[in-house]
């Protein structure tokens, strides 16, 4: 129980450093390609205490970034909830893979992630940049092994 | 059993994912014109801004880094080209008085009215966040306190900037011009033809609408704001059309606009009354 309860904590905690990155100013280009740090963070926990972090963690924190990022609410809580639901589903194949092979893993779950904000961008005519989507998932997936790497040293510090 | 157990946790997750996807969706069809966001942020400000404040934190220590290791040679400089700049300025402004009573008297001969001119403006900082990459939406230190009200004009030192959008009580949102949303009437400078003027998404980039194949406009117009949309008062520099696209198929020409401010790299920014 303990445990559990310093799961939760160690995750609330990288969550708003999540929201903190989110929110940090960019040089211009960066800015349009950025990656979407908060919801990597929430998948990596979601990866490692699936039965813990799990949809309301996600549809929360989507609608607190929602609240500082100015969109309309439940822009980012939608695309959250639908991610992390992606890795419930997907976590067990997921934990086994190697390096390379998880940032494939992830390429397929945020495909729809980001077809999703584009699909709600559409709809609510928000103007997209096509390209700078697409630099931004690569830019997931590249910096995903390091933020991995720094979350499970953490995780093995802090929460066991 | 085990199985058994399994089978029910997914479908409890299900039922969430349902229930959250029900939950977003109804959010997103009620706040599509983001009111019940102003709300939350307007009841929440006091969170809210401390938020704002820390991710704004980097740059502003950056620049107080870069102010602390200035060489003072260099800002002796730098001040005696401040103080020169300061010189011309206020001897173009010791003309515009006179300029502006000759201007009143040559209108009332036209038997037209007499425009108000602005008199006060408040310097205010730019919260510097990053902020969703699809959105024309800037950030200001004042607010309510200040006595702000929605509508208000934004400017910087080369041209107009947007206007307040949403009002909280320490900070307030300013959507630029260059918002896919946004649309002003402006005027231009060289024919006197009024011409809508819509935002892109792009922040280097506007849209002249609604010209027709024949009108007069040629690459190099500066478009200043007409004062006749209720919004932005008379005068201030939009922008200059930057290229325009031909095609007869269409009913109207293509001009893009470049606008004059700096939109989204400034420090800091005025706003009118």
């Amino acid at each position: 129980m303990v445990i559990i309860n310093k799961v939760h904590v160690v995750t609330i905690i990288f969550l708003m450093i999540g929201v903190i990155l989110n929110l940090i100013p960019l040089p211009d280009l960066l800015a349009a390609t950025k990656p979407p740090i908060l919801l990597l963070i929430l998948i990596y926990w979601s990866l490692a205490f699936p039965k813990h972090i799990s949809l309301t963690y996600a549809f929360v924190s989507g609608v607190i970034i929602d609240i500082l990022l100015i969109t309309p609410i439940g822009y980012h809580a939608l695309c959250f909830t639908v991610t992390i639901y992606l890795i419930l589903i997907y976590y067990p194949q997921m934990r086994l893979q190697s390096s390379w092979n998880k940032m494939v893993s992830l390429l397929i779950i945020l495909i729809p992630y980001f077809l999703m904000s584009t699909a709600v961008n559409n709809i609510l005519g928000i103007s997209f940049n096509l390209m700078h989507v697409t630099f931004s998932i690569l830019i997931s997936i590249i910096i995903w092994p390091g933020l991995f790497n720094v979350l499970r040293f953490i995780r093995q510090k802090y929460t066991s | 059993m085990k199985s058994d157990l399994h089978f029910k946790e997914s479908n409890i997750t299900f039922l969430k994912l349902f229930v959250f996807l029900i939950l977003s969706i109804f959010f997103l069809y009620l706040d599509k014109d983001l009111e019940y966001g102003n709300k939350v942020r307007n009841n929440i400000s006091y969170l809210v801004q401390p938020v704002y404040n820390l991710a704004n934190f980097p740059s502003k220590l950056s620049d107080n880094i870069q102010t602390f290791f200035k060489n003072k040679n260099d800002l002796i400089e730098e001040n005696k080209i401040l103080k020169k700049k300061i010189q011309i300025q206020s001897g173009i402004i010791q003309k515009i008085p006179s300029l502006t009573e000759e201007n009143n008297r040559l209108k009332k001969l036209l038997d037209s009215s007499t425009s108000v001119n602005s008199s006060k403006i408040l310097l205010a900082e730019l919260i510097r966040v990053n902020l969703s990459p699809f959105s024309n939406k800037i950030i200001i230190n004042k607010g309510r306190d200040k006595n702000l009200y929605i509508g208000q004009t934004v400017i910087d030192s080369t041209g107009i900037l947007g206007q307040i959008s949403e009002i909280n009580q320490t900070f307030s949102v300013v959507t630029l011009i260059t918002d896919p949303g946004h649309a002003l009437l402006g005027v231009n400078t060289r024919t006197k033809k009024r011409i809508v003027i819509s935002g892109t998404g792009d922040n280097r980039k506007l849209k002249a609408m609604y010209i027709a194949l024949n009108e007069d406009v040629v690459e190099g117009d500066s478009l200043i704001t007409s004062g006749l949309d209720n919004v932005f008062p008379e005068g201030y520099l939009i922008g200059k059309i930057s290229k325009i696209k031909k095609d007869m198929n269409q009913d109207f020409l293509d001009v893009s606009v470049v606008p004059s401010s700096a939109l989204s790299s400034n420090r800091e920014v005025m706003v009118l009354w």
